[in-house]
C-alpha cells in the first residue's frame, strides 16, 4: 500500500481527518509523524535560517521524521480560502520551501488551493492530488466528498461539544473523552491551533489551566458567524486567511464574560504581530477582561511560562475577591 | 483637508509636484531621520517591520504638521503592507490624532484606482488637470531614476570618491525646483553630462554585485544605511532592476494590459519556487538564478521577520546557479560599523573569487 505522510504541524490541527478520509479513500495508508520532541524542534531549526518561525522550524523536524517512513508527503499551498483573503507566504512557499531545505525529503504531494481563481481551478487541483494516487476520477470524487464530510463533521465536534482539535480527532478515532463542564469558570486561548495544540511548544499551557481548575475555549469552538461579527467590530474586512483564530475569537471572548484571554504568538509571526495587536488594543479599551500575550520561541523556557502564567492566574483570582467584596 | 504622504526614497519630489499642480494643500513630513525611527519603533507592535515602522513615524510626523488625511498604500494578497494603514490609522487615533488615512489600492485595479483617489482628494478636479499633473509627477520621476542609474556606474570608478553623491544630491534638489517640462529637461541633460565628466579609472574593472530582496528597504537608503553608496565608496558597481519609475511604468500601465516585466524573472525561479508568495520573495529568488552568470555576487536586503524573504532566504541556497549571497536584514538594531564589516569581508571574498576565476 502506498503511504502518505502528514507532517503533525501547522495545518495538520485544522485539516487532519479531511485529508486522513481523502487518502485513505484512494487506498492510501496514512503516516502521522510522532508528536513534537525537543529533537524535532532541534532537527528542524538546524535545516533553515535563524529568522524562520518556530511553527515552520517544528514542521521541517516533521517532515524530517517522516524520511523514509512514507512514499509522499501531503504539503499543501494553501494561498487562500475565502474571497480576497491570502495566507502568510511561508503557507503559500511551503512545498518550495520544503523542497529546498530537506533535499532528502520523499516526493511532495504539493496542491495549490486558491478560491480566487474559480471552483474550476480548485476542482481540478483536487483532481491532479487525488491522480498521484489513482487513475479513477470518480473514485477520487468519492474520496473528496467524503474528506469533505469527515471536516464537517470534525467541525461540529468542536463547535457543538466544545472540544479541542486534539480531542475531536481522538473522538473521531473512537477513544473516549471527558465532555468539559459548562459551568466551570472559563479561560480563552486564542492563536493559532499550531501553537495551542503543540504541547511542546506551548509547555503544555492547556493542560496547566485545566489543573488550575479552568475550563479552556479556543477559537475552534465558536461558529463562524460569532468570529465573523467580531472581526466586523474590530478591523472591518478580514486581511488574513487565519484571521478568525486571532482577531475574532479574540473579540468575541473579550467580550463573553471569561475570567481571562491568554494570546499565543509566535516570535516573528508576520500576521500575528498585526493581529494581536489589534486584540490587546480592543482589550485596552474595553477594560474587561484581562489579557496576556505570551510569545513563544525555541528558546522560551518553561518556568518563564509557568511564572507569566501563574501571575496571571493570580491576578484573576485577585480581581475575583475584590469584587465579590464590593458585592457584600 | 491637509494631505500628508509618507516617504519611500525620493518618491515625495513627484507626490510634491502633483499636489502643487493640483493647488492641494499639503505637507511633506521631514526626510527619514533617527526621529522618524524611534517614534515608529516607539508606536509599532513589538515584531514588526521596518518599513511599517518608519512609515508610521512619517505619518505621526505629518500629523503633527497637520496632515488630517494620510495616504498609504493597501490592497490584498500582498504582505503585511495590506494590512499596515488598519493598525497605523489606530495608533494615530490613540495619540489623539483626528487624521484619516486613505488607502490607495496597489494591488487590484491599479492606474485607475489611484487616479480616482487623486481625483476625490482634489476635490473633483478636471480629469485634464489630474492627467497632466499626474504626467508631470511621472516625468520627474524618470528624471531622478534616470540619473540615479549613471550614478551607479560612476560610482565605483571615480578618481574623488564621493563625486557622484555629491552631484546626485544636487540633481535631487535642482529636479525638487523645477517646475515645467523645459526646466526639468535641462536638469537632466546638465547632470547626465556633467556625470559623464567626472574624471575617472578607465582601467579599473569593478566587481558588480546585484542589489535584491524587499521594495521599500531596496529603495529607502535610509532604512539601508546607505548601502549602495557603501558598496561604491568599496569599489563596487550596483546594480538594481528595482526603480520606483519602472515600477510606476509597469505596474500602472503595462500590467493591467497583460505586460509583466518579472515574468523572465518568475520563469527563472520556477524550478525553486513554484507560485508567487507575496512581497518580492518570487523575485528574489528569480534574481539569483537569473543573474548567476553576468554578476559577482548578490546583496539580498530584506526588513527583520519579512515573511516572504525569508522563504527566498531559505531557498536561494538550494539552486544551482551558484553566486555568493550576503543577507542583510535591515531594523533600527542594524548598526553601521557591522554592516560595513560585513560588506568588506564579502567584497574581499568576491575579489578572490574572480582572481580564481581569471587563473583558470
Amino acid at each position: 500500500m502506498v503511504k502518505v505522510g502528514i507532517p503533525r504541524a501547522l495545518l495538520y490541527y485544522q485539516y487532519y481527518p479531511m485529508w486522513k478520509t481523502f487518502f485513505e479513500g484512494l487506498g492510501a495508508e496514512v503516516v502521522v509523524s510522532p508528536p513534537t520532541t525537543q529533537a524535532t524542534l532541534a532537527v528542524g531549526s538546524s535545516r533553515v535560517v535563524a529568522d524562520t518561525c518556530l511553527p515552520v522550524k517544528v514542521f521541517c523536524g516533521h517532515v524530517l521524521a517522516l524520511v523514509e517512513k512514507c512514499d509522499y508527503v501531503f504539503i499543501p499551498a494553501l494561498r487562500s480560502v475565502k474571497s480576497k483573503i491570502y495566507n502568510c507566504s511561508k503557507f503559500l512557499g511551503l512545498p518550495d520551501m520544503t523542497r529546498a531545505v530537506i533535499p532528502e525529503c520523499p516526493p511532495i504531494l504539493d496542491i495549490d488551493i486558491d478560491i480566487n481563481k474559480g471552483k474550476r481551478k480548485l476542482y481540478q487541483a483536487i483532481y491532479s492530488l487525488g491522480r498521484n494516487l489513482s487513475w479513477n476520477p470518480l473514485q477520487v470524487r468519492k474520496a473528496a466528498l467524503a474528506a469533505w464530510h469527515a471536516h464537517q463533521e470534525y467541525k461540529e465536534l468542536m463547535i457543538n461539544k466544545g472540544l479541542t482539535p486534539p480531542q475531536a480527532i481522538a473522538r473521531i478515532s473512537e477513544a473516549a473523552t471527558p465532555s468539559p463542564n459548562p459551568k466551570q469558570a472559563a479561560i480563552a486561548l486564542i492563536g493559532h491551533p499550531y501553537l495551542l495544540y503543540d504541547e511542546l511548544i506551548n509547555h503544555r499551557l492547556t493542560h496547566r489551566l485545566e489543573q488550575a481548575g479552568y475550563r479552556v475555549l479556543t477559537p475552534e469552538m465558536l461558529t463562524d458567524e460569532q468570529l465573523e461579527t467580531a472581526i466586523t467590530r474590530l478591523t472591518g474586512k478580514p486581511y488574513w486567511t487565519y484571521e478568525e483564530e486571532v482577531v475574532g475569537s479574540g473579540g468575541h471572548y473579550l467580550e463573553s464574560g471569561v475570567e481571562g484571554v491568554i494570546g499565543v504568538v509566535a516570535f516573528g509571526c508576520g500576521p500575528d504581530s498585526l493581529m494581536m495587536d489589534m486584540v490587546q488594543r480592543q482589550a485596552i479599551r474595553l477594560r474587561t477582561t484581562p489579557f496576556m500575550s505570551l510569545t513563544l520561541e525555541e528558546h522560551t523556557a518553561e518556568a518563564g511560562v509557568v511564572t507569566r502564567l501563574e501571575a496571571f492566574l493570580d491576578m484573576i483570582q485577585r480581581r475575583k475577591r475584590r469584587e465579590a467584596k464590593v458585592c457584600v | 483637508m491637509r494631505i500628508g504622504v509618507p516617504h519611500m526614497g525620493n518618491l515625495y519630489i513627484p507626490l510634491k509636484a502633483l499636489f502643487q499642480r493640483l493647488n492641494l494643500d499639503f505637507v511633506i513630513p521631514p526626510v527619514n531621520n533617527q526621529r522618524t525611527l524611534s517614534l515608529g519603533v516607539r508606536y509599532s507592535p513589538e515584531g514588526m517591520c521596518i518599513p511599517f515602522k518608519l512609515t508610521l513615524g512619517n505619518l505621526i510626523e505629518a500629523a503633527e504638521l497637520g496632515a488630517d488625511t494620510l495616504l498609504m498604500p493597501a490592497g490584498s494578497g500582498i504582505c503585511r503592507l495590506g494590512y499596515y494603514a488598519k493598525t497605523q490609522e489606530q495608533v494615530l487615533h490613540s495619540l489623539g490624532y483626528n487624521a484619516e488615512i486613505v488607502c490607495i489600492g496597489v494591488s487590484q485595479r491599479k492606474l485607475l484606482g489611484l487616479l480616482e483617489a487623486i481625483k476625490r482628494l482634489s476635490n473633483n478636479a478636471s480629469w485634464a488637470k489630474i492627467i497632466s499633473a499626474f504626467r508631470f509627477g511621472l516625468a520627474k520621476l524618470n528624471v531622478l531614476d534616470s540619473i540615479e542609474r549613471a550614478v551607479q556606474k560612476v560610482r565605483p570608478i571615480e578618481r574623488v570618491k564621493g563625486t557622484a553623491n555629491q552631484l546626485f544630491a544636487q540633481a535631487v534638489r535642482a529636479t525638487e525646483q523645477a517646475d515645467d517640462y523645459q526646466s526639468l529637461k535641462r536638469v537632466q541633460k546638465d547632470y547626465l553630462e556633467q556625470l559623464s565628466l567626472v574624471e575617472r579609472d578607465e582601467s579599473a574593472e569593478p566587481l558588480v554585485v546585484g542589489i535584491v530582496g524587499e521594495f521599500y528597504v531596496l529603495l529607502e537608503p535610509f532604512s539601508n544605511l546607505d548601502v549602495e553608496k557603501e558598496l561604491g565608496k568599496l569599489g563596487v558597481e550596483v546594480r538594481r532592476s528595482i526603480f520606483t519609475s519602472e515600477w510606476t511604468k509597469f505596474s500602472l500601465f503595462l500590467n493591467p494590459l497583460g505586460v509583466n516585466e518579472k515574468d523572465r524573472l518568475h520563469k527563472a525561479a520556477m524550478p525553486y519556487l513554484k507560485r508567487d508568495i507575496g512581497g518580492e520573495g518570487w523575485e528574489t529568488v528569480g534574481e539569483k538564478v537569473l543573474h548567476a552568470k553576468d554578476y559577482d555576487g548578490l546583496v539580498h536586503l530584506a526588513p527583520f521577520t519579512c515573511m516572504p524573504e525569508i522563504v527566498a532566504q531559505n531557498i536561494m541556497p538550494s539552486t544551482k546557479e551558484n553566486i555568493p549571497v550576503l543577507t542583510i536584514l535591515c531594523d533600527e538594531q542594524l548598526g553601521k560599523s557591522g554592516m560595513l564589516t560585513r560588506l568588506e569581508a564579502f567584497v574581499d571574498l568576491l575579489k578572490h573569487r574572480r582572481r580564481a576565476k581569471v587563473k583558470v
